[in-house]
């Protein structure tokens, strides 16, 4: 509403100081007193351990180190204010405990809500903000920022340390060491000798990689969690193996069936997964299963494509899901209730007679050649 | 005899290859839209390029020939299923609606609906295919229910 | 190395180089759709369903021919066949936002 109503985003940087600065003094430049809303945005990965942790109880979640940035940020706007002897309001507020922010649609989005809520007038970025997703963000956030939201959007003008390059070197040693092995072995496998030339060519391009990559590839350092996830990950690969056969069969069948009985419909299921990588594996894994394609990530919630009536209550049985739920978070997240139980599906698109046919298998009626 | 079981099964992984080829072929050029046919493409050719690549693997035996074999299978069993992930997104921010049962619009007309309705301005590589007018919908396709 | 891998019998290398012709045919046919779209994504979708099967020719005829630097080509032909479903699709959405 008022253009003296800032909104901030604020995370670990070099330039949050300066950004606040600047965001103090732009508030009561004009009529009324100001207001400084500061917003933390949990990172993907933080929220995801903590839905994990306290799935079982409702409790309200445990803060983290999250209020202690927010504390600071109010001090020292606090103290600009009272140098500039200004009335401003400053407030707090944190978001991404309960969603998954994906990238930075889903950060521009959350974002562009909080300024509706509150009725904020402009949104000030700091040059170095990094809300946590892995990559470096800015522009393409900035970009999502004004193609969504109907505020002003401006950079804070600090006079920043130099800009990192595109590419930001140096993992931590132990991101770049494996990094290094990995792509050394991959190298000396394609060779497939070990004579010197490849071995000093090989150990040329997995530094070159090594270098240049690890932070985007690994975004956090492997840990002895991540070796049982790949034990239980081979756990699941025979699983999904032959969930992709059977299921191929019975896509089969209807493909070459000459009356093409399908019935395809678009649905959106929220499964209980968290974080980056396990989500992106379910996607895959149900691209994977024939009958069922994802076809968009919106935070938490996938879109899938179904074909058949068949493939779709095999998706809302839920299996992947488990399977999914067992390589990231062990056996215990395996007695989470289904997706059927939960009942956290829809079908976006049912038949136009409003019969919801094909969701359960009570009331579905029988289709010819789906192979079942 | 152990070779001829193997030879058995290089045969069979071939066939099981062709036939789940067939399969998305056939999908991808009879199925009524894009995001029925990015099924088939994700998946049973998926499938037929892995029995193709196991066949493969399977004659060669063991040798460095054979772990790059695995390794293209591995990538093509990741890649495979992003690609049409792609592409059907694609498809649904340009604001293509998936087709349904009781719809009777042909994959050509629900593109051009989703041009007009201007989710994207001048949204493909492609100008539409002039003078094909209402392409009859695959086989008939509706008749499902 | 141009040898027929030692192991292989005739008869395994007909079954692949009549696979590789088979899979050409089906790849023929699949030009149908790419040809005929209509949409972008259609043709995408093709073409991306025809290189994976040159992907599988190519691995066929190595076997086939005993050309094992063939698998090489699979291999850079796979990787390049991803990308450009990719960025394609990436393209159609938002123009120059990627190339």
């Amino acid at each position: 509403m008022s253009d003296n109503s800032i909104l901030v985003p604020v995370s670990e940087s070099t330039t949050l100081r300066q950004t606040v600065e600047y965001a103090t003094r732009l508030a009561p430049a004009e009529d009324g007193p100001g207001r400084v809303r500061f917003i933390y945005l949990h990172p993907p990965e933080a929220a995801g351990d903590r839905q994990q942790a306290d799935s079982s109880g409702d409790g309200e979640p445990t803060n983290g180190d999250t209020p202690e940035l927010l504390n600071r940020v109010c001090v020292w706007a606090r103290e600009d204010s009272d140098e500039l002897s200004e009335s401003i309001t400053i407030e707090t507020s944190q978001i991404g405990r309960d969603q998954y922010l994906f990238g930075p649609e889903d950060i521009a989005e959350a974002l562009d809500a909080e300024t509706e809520e509150h009725g904020i007038g402009r949104i000030v970025l700091d040059p170095e903000y990094d809300p946590g997703i892995g990559v470096p963000s800015l522009r393409p956030l900035q970009v999502e920022l004004r193609r969504v939201c109907d505020v002003d959007v401006e950079e804070a003008p600090v006079t920043a340390p130099a800009r990192r390059s595109p590419i930001e070197f140096g993992g931590t040693a132990l991101q770049t060491g494996a990094i290094f092995g990995v792509s050394f072995l991959f190298y000396q496998t394609l060779a497939g000798t070990f004579e010197l030339f490849d071995l000093v060519t090989g150990t040329v391009s997995a530094t070159m990689v090594a270098v240049g990559l690890s932070q985007i590839t690994l975004s956090r350092n492997p840990t002895a969690g991540s070796i049982f996830t790949l034990l239980r990950a081979l756990v699941y690969l025979p699983y999904l193996l032959w969930e992709i056969v059977k299921t191929n069969v019975q896509v089969s069948a209807a493909i070459l069936h000459p009356r093409l009985p399908i019935d395809p419909r678009m649905t959106r299921i929220t499964p209980m997964v968290w974080g980056g990588l396990p989500l992106t594996i379910l996607a895959n894994s149900i691209t994977l299963t024939p009958g069922t394609m994802t076809v968009r990530v919106e935070g938490r919630s996938l879109k899938v494509h179904t074909l058949l009536p068949a493939s779709r209550d095999g998706l809302f049985d839920g299996g992947l899901e488990r399977g999914v739920r067992f390589v990231f978070f062990g056996r215990s997240a395996m007695r989470i209730p289904s997706l059927r139980e939960r009942r956290s599906y829809e079908i976006l698109n049912p038949a136009t007679d409003g019969i919801e046919e094909s969701s359960s298998p009570e009331n579905r009626q029988p289709q010819g050649g789906a192979g079942e | 005899m152990i070779e001829a079981i193997r030879t058995a099964l290089i045969v069979g992984c071939v066939l099981a290859a062709l036939f789940f080829t067939l399969v998305s072929t056939a999908g991808v050029l009879r199925l009524p839209d894009i995001y029925t046919r990015a099924h088939t493409a994700s998946q049973a050719d998926t499938l037929g390029a892995g029995f193709g690549l196991a066949a493969v693997a399977l004659s060669l035996g063991w040798e460095t020939a054979t772990v790059k074999t695995v390794l293209l299978l591995f990538f093509i069993f990741i890649t495979n299923p992003t690609a049409a992930h792609a592409i059907s997104r694609a498809a649904d921010e340009q604001g293509i609606e998936p087709w349904r049962p009781d719809d009777d619009r042909s994959d050509l007309r629900l593109y051009r609906d989703s041009q007009e309705n201007g989710h994207i301005a001048d949204g493909g590589i492609s100008a539409d295919t002039a003078g094909d007018e209402e392409r009859q919908p695959p086989e008939d396709g509706g008749t499902n229910r | 190395m141009s040898t027929v891998f030692p192991e292989t019998g005739d008869l395994v290398t007909d079954v692949f180089l009549v696979g590789a012709a088979l899979f050409v045919l089906l790849a023929v046919a699949l030009l149908y759709r790419a040809v005929k779209g209509p949409s972008t994504q259609d043709r995408v979708l093709a073409v991306n369903v025809l290189g994976t099967n040159t992907v599988v020719v190519l691995a066929f005829l190595g076997v086939g021919l005993g050309e094992s630097s063939l698998l090489d080509i699979a291999l850079v032909y796979a990787l390049l066949n991803f990308l450009m479903a990719v960025a394609i699709s990436k393209f159609t959405v938002e123009r120059g936002g990627v190339l």
